[in-house]
């Protein structure tokens, strides 16, 4: 029977509690929904939906999964019993084994079939099972780690085929123990039969040269290793007795080479190495870390620290960002140089700024405007007058719905080379900002991460008080065995999402902080409660120096903040500022539109002491000599050394159109053009004589309407779908329980597809209904080949060859022979 | 959050708030290990330094207690990295340690191995050392014991050093305390010393450094040999030990280019040890051929670079440094910590001030307009030329002349850059002038006379700012001084600290023309005093009459 149609069978004889959990685990399934059971059965054996569903499982659940994948054929009926399991999985017990087997088939992974032929009828009362048909194709060619048989390789690496005789009649001749063979698949077999038990293996390896253990157990756990040269010629009979251990192993065909860089571990070696069974590290508990430990105390002193640094920062770069925008490059994202400068500006790091400014932008308080091609902050941004907690929560939430990784900026580029000359050379590194620190899959890594952060504080907490200290090996190790499928996505963002935590306060001190397991239990106003209680308030008053500084003891409210930057140069870098005072911070204040006096006052009023006297003496100071020289607009000038033709000029009521303005005692400007000046001049009976100059190029700036930036909201990726989709979807289900499998088109595709592949496997004829270009259907029987990519290619026995059909032309297929009801 | 008196920032600095209740706990706390850099009214502020940490590690005080400390009495979260920083830099002290052993002589020991690894792997370190004993021992020539402890501060890896020292040719040497007493910070920066072994004791100018090395000196009663900066400074030093110990004429010799007398104790200035005659030293043997239980160096901060290499060898012998400020221009701090040793006792000026032990001083900056014809060739001349005419503007002169009428009657200086200058001064003044070729004779005659107020204003070069004491100075004037160094300041002001028998507040003018380089100049020595604490004003030229005239 089709694996799609045994699977649709037994989803429908569920009961309605084990659908429920079924969709809570795999909620793509009913997404949308599902028109009846085979359909389900056939969303449940599609490859996607089978990959996702292996990404949640942990360790000995791949492993009996996969165990149970090699020791069945679907093709024959050949199942297997949680008994016939613990034979190959070493150090499982039926207790540790059933309720796995279990789940696997709650999850549709799996399920029941009858036992294997043959088998002893003692073995009746055993449930046996077998794997949905996609799985094959989901786990790859080296399920559990073990690599091909020595059939298979024949038949698949023409290479290996054509020296496998000779290779066994060489160890023939030497004496080694195997018979000889005249067919390549012959050779196979022997080859087979004599490395098949771990007594045969070890005898083998008796006389291996020494670190010939140590290279082997490299392929303990993956079947594929990278050798240099994998296809040299090695032979046993040329060995010389200094042989290295790779040669060694190639002269027995131990390893099989798979191209110039690989080679493969068979099947029936990997096997005996693992001393004959299939999983030989199977534990249900995860492994645990040795971690020190850290206080309390010292974890809340670092994210609050942390907090208060990175919400002061921030509030920093978007103030720098305010004064200039950031220029992006052409292509895409922020250049070093421009980096550089405001790391400059905030007197930070220049990766350090880096991390915050895709802090910045993830949480959309810095915009790309379009027009000009820079980030900008958007006017009237609602982060700014928040409270800091929820400043805090707002950066959080950013951070935790972000696709982007920021800590990978400043990293080297990997991925293919890029074509074009100027990116992708050797030593480019990922721009601020810019596409490749794109990931769409961190926020699920790092809602992981978080879990596994917390997992593992709640294990190894002590009892007073203290956190473990965590650090991405950790974190690594267990992700590796909790969900295996995805942890290889994990290595290259662990570390940085670690540090980023750091920064926002959720990891201190190297361990999970109180609000770090609040955000990792998903309770944001636990985590806002615990930071409005100890983040210390702002100050809204500085203490002015003698040494024409400002200190402001705290963090100083931003308003003020902003004041002093216009009037002073911020120094020092923590929880307290510090402004300086000079001549030319003096200077700028003024040129704002300040004077001595609103300086003085705002200084006297938010000082929490006298001013001293330096200070007033070098405002009064620098006021007093500000403007010696001015600059101002005007279109036209008129300069005469008889300063009282001038001033009578300025006294004329005829010239009242120019605007004349006095700006030294022998020249007037004025607002007119110098023509339209010079006529007022000739009617007043004066001859004037017109200098033109270049006339100014006056630009107007385009001011565009930027939208302000919404509040993130996160929320958890969502696990299991809603009650309410569920309920309706089991509705549906059940009303079509008397409706045959075949009847939907959404079960037939998938239907069809299992039949052309098994006919691939069995190398059977199909007969199918395709409709040719032309819109009529015809009837063809046809050998498929392979299924790829919408395509399938197939042997016409008719004529004789080879041809590729779309797969959506196909109508049905079924097995030649088959006699249509 | 608790409400310390500390603000500990990410940059490694540490504030602190003057007025708080607990300030001086805390400051006494952190002096241990963080260096004060500013010391403004309000909020002082200390830098946490490698050096410090590790004189702090040499002081015996360890990671867990420093970073207590700061937790203690910080007002705001400690910077998690500054921690964890803190930690890893004074772990790094001790990791190597210089012994003696009873077979090998001077080895260096670790219970570290690869550290070992790494340093005898350094270029400049292997040649320093002997064979290998084992894992963890290397013998050490004992010639280059200060070369290499200066070797590894510079990779990091300072060794702490057990080694001992030469116990010198005893030499009886009592204090004798009739009609004064050793102030409490003089004994206890002593006994810091003392207990050390070696080391740096800083005390600002007119604090007493010198009774702190008689004392020293009486502690060990040994043979003494003291360096000095130059023949004025050898004359005082003798004086004093005259006055204060047990100690006779014919048991003080002074060791200078004009004499050469070798006693007891001996006085030398670096001057004469640095004279290279044929490429050689010939001086030096003063140094290494007797057998000295103790050598006093005096202005620490100006040891010129042969003195060190000289040093290097002397490792063996207690090493007293003194000083007003470790602050170098040459930035060579690290190499008095090695090889002299680490900071054995520190002071602010403000403390010491406000235990009445020195003046406090009153600066005032007053800025004079350049005529116009001034200006004019000041914004004509050469970049070369433009300090010095700027600085020795005429009107300086002539505000010069209005300020000793202000301060009739009260002892003062004008201290000066350009003896053209100053020898108009002096001239309009009738008063005395000192410059470098002024006979040492004639110096110390002039001193004398100011001293007992036979002459009330003295005009002086930079000759004078060293280790020259003047005891009633009360006013000074600088016209110009050398750029704006903080070095400079810091003696020039030291010249008016000792404490006015009338508790009178010392009087600091420096003259200043206005948007000229003089002022920039002005504007880093302003900054540096008003981070020492002193109070600082700036006025007018034409309101200097009034302002004075008011205060009296």
């Amino acid at each position: 029977m089709s694996l799609i149609r045994a699977l649709s069978k037994e989803l429908e004889a569920r009961s309605d509690n084990s659908l429920r959990a079924l969709f809570a685990a795999r909620p793509d399934l009913i997404s949308p929904m599902a028109p009846d059971f085979a359909a389900l059965a056939a969303r449940a054996s599609a490859r996607v939906s089978v990959q996702r569903a292996l990404e949640r499982l942990n360790k000995p659940e791949m492993q009996v999964l996969e165990t149970l994948h090699l020791c069945t054929n679907a093709d024959t009926g050949h199942s297997v019993s949680a008994a016939g399991l613990k034979k190959v999985i070493a150090g499982s017990t039926l207790s540790a084994l059933d309720p796995i087997l279990a789940k696997l088939q709650e999850l549709a992974l799996i399920h029941r079939a009858d036992p294997p032929q043959g088998s002893p009828t003692t073995s009746s009362r055993q449930r046996f099972y077998l794997p949905v048909g996609s799985l094959k194709d989901v786990i790859g060619i080296y399920p559990a780690g073990l690599g091909r048989s020595y059939t298979e390789l024949v038949r698949l690496q023409p290479a290996f085929a054509q020296r496998v005789v000779h290779l066994v009649a060489e160890l023939h001749h030497s004496g080694l123990g195997i018979h000889p063979a005249s067919t390549p698949m012959d050779a196979a077999l022997a080859l087979q039969r004599w490395t098949s038990t771990p007594e045969n293996l070890a005898a083998i390896l008796s006389t291996a040269p020494e670190r010939t253990t140590g290279l082997l157990d490299k392929f303990g756990s993956w079947a594929m290793g990278a050798v240099p040269q994998a296809q040299r010629r090695a032979s046993v009979t040329h060995e010389s007795h200094d042989v290295g251990p790779i040669d060694w192993l190639l002269a027995r065909g131990l390893l099989v080479p798979l191209d110039a860089g690989h080679v493969e571990l068979p099947h029936s070696v990997g096997l005996a190495l693992r001393g004959g069974a299939i999983i030989d590290d199977f534990t249900l508990s995860p492994p645990v870390p040795e971690l020190g430990h850290t206080s309390a105390a010292l974890r809340r002193n670092a994210a609050m620290g942390a907090i208060a640094e990175t919400l002061r920062l921030a509030n920093e770069l978007l103030f720098a960002v305010r004064e200039q925008p950031l220029a992006t490059l052409r292509s895409g994202g922020v250049g070093v140089r421009e980096l550089r400068r405001l790391a400059e500006s905030i007197r930070l790091g220049v990766q350090q700024t880096a991390i915050l400014l895709e802090l910045c932008a993830l949480s959309g308080l810095l915009r790309l405007d379009v027009d000009s091609s820079t980030w900008i902050q958007p006017p009237s941004l609602e982060w700014l007058t928040l409270p800091r907690q929820e400043q805090w929560l707002w950066l959080v939430n950013a951070w935790l719905a972000s696709e982007r990784a920021p800590s990978l900026v400043g990293q080297p580029l990997t991925g293919p080379p890029s074509t074009s000359a100027h990116h992708g050379a050797a030593g480019a590194t990922i721009n601020a900002l810019s596409a490749e620190a794109q990931r769409p899959d961190a926020p699920v890594v790092r809602r992981r991460v978080l879990e596994i952060l917390n997992e593992l504080t709640v294990e190894a907490a002590a009892p007073d008080g203290k956190a473990p200290v965590l650090d991405a090996r950790a974190v690594l190790q267990r992700a590796e065995w909790a969900q295996p499928r995805m942890s290889r996505r994990f290595s290259s963002l662990v570390r940085g999402i670690l540090e980023e935590a750091t920064l926002l306060g959720l990891m201190g001190s190297g361990a999970l902080t109180q609000l770090g397991s609040a955000i990792a239990g998903s309770q944001p106003e636990k985590a806002m409660t615990i930071l409005g209680e100890h983040l210390p308030a702002a100050v809204n008053h500085i203490l002015l120096q003698a040494d024409l500084t400002a200190v402001a003891p705290g963090y100083l409210a931003p308003e003020l903040s902003e004041t002093l930057l216009l009037m002073a140069d911020a120094e020092g870098q923590g929880p307290a500022s510090i402004y300086r005072f000079s001549a030319a911070t003096v200077r700028r204040a003024l040129d704002a539109g300040q004077d001595a006096e609103s300086l003085l006052a705002f200084l006297r009023e938010h000082s929490a002491t006298d001013v001293p006297q330096p200070l007033a003496y070098l405002i009064q100071d620098t006021a007093s000599r500000h403007g010696r020289l001015r600059v101002g607009t005007s279109a036209s000038f008129i300069q005469s050394d008889d300063e009282t033709a001038i001033s009578e000029l300025l006294h004329e009521a005829r010239t009242s159109v120019l605007s004349l303005v006095r700006i030294a005692p022998t020249v007037l400007t004025s607002s007119a053009s110098p023509r339209e000046t010079a006529r007022v001049l000739r009617e007043l009976g004066l001859s004037p004589a017109v200098q033109e100059a270049e006339s100014a190029v006056v630009r107007f700036k385009r001011t565009t309407a930027v939208p302000g930036s919404a509040r993130p909201v996160y929320t958890a990726p969502r696990t299991a779908p809603p009650d309410d989709d569920v309920e309706a979807q089991l509705v549906v289900l059940r009303q079509h329980r008397a409706v045959p499998a075949e009847a939907t088109g959404e079960a037939s595709t998938q239907l069809g597809l299992e039949t052309l592949q098994t006919a691939i496997r069995l190398k059977q004829a199909v007969t199918m209904n395709v409709v040719d270009s032309l819109g009529n259907a015809n009837t063809e029987t046809v050998v498929p080949v392979s299924v790829s990519g919408g395509r399938v290619r197939v042997f016409d026995p008719a004529k004789d060859t080879e041809r590729v059909l779309s797969i959506h032309r196909i109508i049905d297929v079924e097995p030649a022979g088959d006699v249509r009801s | 959050m608790n409400d310390g008196p500390l603000i500990v920032q990410s940059d490694k600095t540490i504030l602190l708030e003057v007025d708080h209740e607990l300030a001086t706990e805390a400051r006494h706390a952190i002096a241990a290990f963080a260096e004060l850099e500013r010391a403004p009214e309000h909020m002082h502020s200390y830098r946490l330094t490698p050096l410090g940490l590790w004189n702090a590690r040499a002081a015996g005080l360890d990671a867990e207690q420093v970073l207590d400390t700061l937790l203690k009495y910080s007002r705001f979260p400690v910077p998690h990295a500054l921690l964890i920083d803190v930690e890893e830099t004074m772990s790094r002290y001790g990791r190597l340690r210089l012994e003696k052993d009873p077979q090998h002589g001077l080895v260096m020991r670790t219970d570290d191995y690869p550290v070992l690894e790494e340093v005898i792997r350094a270029k400049k370190i292997a040649p320093l050392l002997g064979p290998r004993i084992d894992g963890e021992t290397v013998v050490v020539h004992s010639s280059q014991r200060g070369q290499l402890k200066q070797l590894l501060l510079k990779l990091g890896w300072p060794a702490e050093d057990l080694a001992g020292y030469v116990d010198g040719q005893p030499h009886l040497i009592m204090l004798d305390e009739s009609g004064w007493q050793l102030r409490p910070y003089q004994k206890l920066a002593t006994e810091n010393f003392w207990a050390g072994g070696s080391g740096v004791v800083v005390l600002p100018c007119g604090a007493g450094k010198t009774l702190v090395g008689a004392a020293a000196m009486a502690t060990s009663s040994t043979t003494t040999l003291i360096l000095v900066t130059n023949t004025v400074s050898a004359r005082q030093w003798k004086d004093e030990l005259l006055k204060r110990t047990s100690l006779t004429e014919d048991e003080v010799g002074e060791y200078s280019g004009a004499v050469k007398e070798v006693r007891p104790v001996t006085i030398a200035t670096y001057q004469v040890l640095t004279t290279k005659r044929g490429g050689l030293y010939p001086h030096l043997e003063l140094v290494d051929g007797h057998d000295w239980g103790l050598i006093i160096y005096d202005e620490v901060h100006l040891l010129p670079a042969p003195i060190f290499r000289m040093t290097a060898d002397l490792q063996a012998r207690r090493r007293l440094g003194l000083t007003a400020t470790l602050v170098r221009e040459d930035g060579r701090e690290g190499e008095v910590f090695s090889l002299i040793g680490p900071k054995r006792y520190d002071a602010p000026w403000k403390d010491i001030e406000a235990q009445g032990y020195i003046a406090p001083a009153d600066c005032v900056e007053v800025r004079v307009d350049l005529p116009r014809d001034e200006r004019v060739a000041y914004a004509m001349a050469d970049d070369a030329d433009k300090y010095r005419l700027c600085a020795t503007s005429e009107t300086k002169t002539k505000l010069v002349e209005d300020l000793v009428a202000v301060h009739k009657g009260e002892q003062l200086l004008v201290i000066g850059q350009y003896i053209d200058q100053l020898d108009e001064i002096a001239e309009r003044l009738d008063a005395p002038l000192i410059k470098g070729e002024t006979s040492v004779k004639a110096r110390q005659k002039l001193f004398d006379a100011f001293r007992k107020g036979e002459i009330h204003t003295l005009v002086v070069s930079k000759v004078a700012n060293f280790s020259i004491d003047l005891p009633e100075a009360s006013v000074a004037i600088q016209v110009s001084g050398s750029f704006g160094s903080r070095q400079e300041e810091a003696q020039r002001l030291g010249r008016l600290l000792r404490p006015k028998q009338d508790g009178r507040a010392a009087r600091f003018y420096s003259l200043v023309a206005r948007d000229t380089l003089d002022q920039d100049f002005a504007a880093k020595r302003q900054r540096f005093l008003a981070e020492q604490g002193y109070a600082y004003r700036i006025m007018d030229a034409k309101d200097v009459g009034r302002d004075v005239g008011q205060e009296q």
